[in-house]
């Protein structure tokens, strides 16, 4: 008896039964759709963290400074929190500390923002919408191209003129057929003229920049800022990723000796790299990598007792074919093999059907999110093994059952 | 618990010889399945012994018993016996695939059974696609495919009306004429009148015997 017999058995089986054969393989197709589809997400979202976003975000060979850190993941000590949320505001006092300590700066940036509720041009509207004073290399640092107009200038921030650079998410709504150059804007209660556009970014963070609107920093704290001269977090960009570890010393130490920290007292300040969201991701795909295991699990260990259940049954409903394949000279491993080949074959579908859903499931993520839906050739080697595991698992008893008949009393069965 | 052993069959001794036509008969309960099972190495004997080519059967294992089946004995039910989902071809096909013949030697040598019981033109058929006598004609042609020692039958009209019946009976007699050794389990007299000899069983002794010939012995139990 080869197993090649007991698979097309199977899916004759499977295919005269198909309302029976579909809930039998439910519990797999589910576990293997969910494992193929976190799969598929989570690589995605480390390859969109890795490629775009942590260098989108932070910039490559980039070190910020900011009051505290702002990214988190797992439990932070509550002395932790404390003690940061007691660090001083930065300031443009700390913005010339950190120029002077780092003078070979590629690019130095600060920068102060805000929401606001609404931009206008006459009747149009956007609403909810970020507002960044930012320094001249504010853009530019960030990687927020100009597409076509011009950037801010020295003179735009020494004067303190209300212009303003606005993105593609904002032309979209406030200039629908014309160009937005050198029209007025209102901000709240103050005009501002337009003298530049992004480029658009689209995408899931990029939508957010895509709101975004950026007017001189002196402009900003005239007009918008509480506080006069604070800011909100200092960029500096290097030319390599070597410089940065140097550079980040300079500003630690220029900084610890302006606000008078004594050694072994912590900073009352935090750096930002690429590198630590790297990290904040690494620790939550290590969780979700973790997790997926134990839910998928549960569903394959419910699958493969249903597929026990049908196998039992179906042993129980061909003990007399049975009978007669053991007379006409069946030997015990010929009818293990074919019932194992039977539900192994059955569970393998399931894996099937669940490896094509769980990269459906994954396109549709790739559709309407920005996140590529890569399906590693590992996930679906180990949702076939997985399958093939849980078949021939839960066929072992109902196979040995079928296997010891006695052929005389199966025989004469009903 | 005070058991009490009760023998199916006692001192029985028949032999049986190559190319015999033999008729077992006999009341129920009269030891006519035990001797079945007994000739068809689906079971082996408490005491005693079964010489079958003159090879003792009795104390194999399973799966010899298993091997022995399927290349000496070839095995007509009353109930047919069929898989139902298989095509007439497949079923005759089946003993071969257990015996391991290659997939093309299969077929031809199903093709050819299925021609000698007068099915060559059923052979894509399902068993519910075709007659009771028809269906009697592929379980043959499943025992025969294997070229057996023995052609064991065991009610094999006891499902089918007089019409078939004889028309299979003719069949068992061609068989017979061929050289096929037969076996048949019957309690119609009239299916038993084909044979050349006939035992009767009654509580689990042979009651008659009309042995004629004295050749070399097949089957001792």
């Amino acid at each position: 008896m080869k197993p090649l017999e007991g698979i097309v058995l199977a899916l004759q089986q499977v295919w005269a039964h198909k309302l029976k054969s579909a809930f039998t393989l439910l519990g797999v197709v589910i576990g293997v759709t969910f494992l193929i589809a976190v799969i598929t997400v989570v690589e995605g979202m480390n390859r969109y963290v890795q490629d775009d976003l942590a260098g989108s975000i932070f910039g490559v060979n980039t070190v910020t400074i900011v009051r505290r850190n702002r990214i988190t993941t797992g439990p932070e000590s509550e002395n932790a929190r404390r003690r940061a949320s007691r660090n001083p505001q930065l300031t443009i006092r700390d913005v010339e500390v950190v120029r002077a300590a780092v003078p070979d700066a590629w690019l130095l940036s600060f920068y102060e923002d805000r929401n606001l509720p609404e931009v206008r041009n006459k009747e149009l509207r956007r609403r909810n919408v970020r507002l960044i004073g930012g320094s001249p290399d504010h853009a530019e640092l960030q990687g927020m191209p100009i597409e076509f107009g011009r950037g801010l200038t020295e003179l735009d921030e020494r004067r303190g003129l209300r212009n303003v650079i606005i993105g593609a998410g904002i032309v979209d709504r406030l200039f629908p057929d014309e160009s937005p150059l050198e029209k007025d804007i209102r901000l709240g209660p103050h005009t501002f003229r337009v003298v530049g556009v992004f480029e658009r970014q689209g995408g899931m963070f990029g939508s957010i920049r895509d709101a975004a609107i950026l007017i001189p920093f002196a402009t900003y704290r005239q007009n918008f800022s509480r506080s006069k001269n604070e800011v909100d977090a200092i960029s500096i960009k290097m030319r390599s990723a070597e410089e940065l570890e140097d550079v980040t010393l300079a500003v630690e130490a220029a900084l610890r000796s302006d606000r008078g920290l004594r050694p072994g007292e912590e900073n009352t300040f935090h750096f930002e790299t690429s590198e630590e969201l790297l990290g904040a991701w690494r620790s939550i795909s290590r969780i979700l990598f973790a997790a997926i295991p134990a839910l998928v699990g549960v569903s394959l260990v419910v699958g493969g007792i249903v597929i026990m259940n049908i196998m039992l049954l179906s042993v129980a409903g061909r003990i007399k074919e049975i009978g007669v394949r053991k007379a006409i000279g069946a030997r015990r491993q010929d009818i293990l093999i074919q019932f194992l080949a039977e539900s192994a074959t059955l569970s393998l579908l399931g894996a099937a059907i669940g490896i094509m859903l769980g990269i459906g499931l994954g396109a549709v993520v790739e559709r309407i999110s920005p996140l590529p839906a890569a399906v590693p050739m590992w996930a679906i080697v180990v949702a076939l093994s997985v399958g093939l595991f849980v078949g021939v698992a839960s066929g072992i008893y109902p196979a040995w059952k079928a296997a010891n008949q006695d052929p005389i009393v199966a025989l004469h069965s009903e | 618990m005070g058991s009490e052993t009760v023998y199916a069959l006692r001192g029985v001794d028949v032999s049986i010889e190559r190319n015999e036509y033999i008729a077992v008969m006999g009341p129920s309960g009269s030891g006519k399945s035990t001797l079945m099972n007994l000739i068809g190495c689906l079971d082996t004997p408490t005491a005693g012994e079964y010489l079958l080519n003159g090879q003792a059967v009795q104390g194999l294992e399973d799966d010899e018993l298993a091997r022995i089946r399927n290349r000496e004995i070839g095995f007509v039910f009353q109930t047919f016996n069929l898989l139902p989902r298989a095509t007439a071809l497949h079923n005759v096909e089946l003993p071969l695939i257990y015996a391991g013949v290659p997939a093309k030697e299969r077929s031809k040598r199903a093709e050819h059974a299925l021609e000698q019981t007068g099915l060559a033109d059923r052979m894509d058929h399902k068993p519910n696609e075709l007659s009771g006598g028809q269906r009697q004609r592929v379980a043959i042609a499943r025992a025969l495919v294997n070229v057996p020692s023995i052609l064991l039958a065991d009610e094999p009209t006891g499902n089918l009306d007089s019409v078939t019946s004889a028309d299979i009976m003719k069949v068992f007699d061609e068989l017979h004429d061929a050289g096929q050794t037969i076996i048949m389990v019957t309690h119609e007299l009239e299916v038993s009148e084909h044979a050349e000899r006939v035992i009767t069983l009654r509580d689990g002794m042979v009651e008659s015997h009309d042995a004629q010939r004295e050749q070399r012995p097949v089957v001792e139990v």
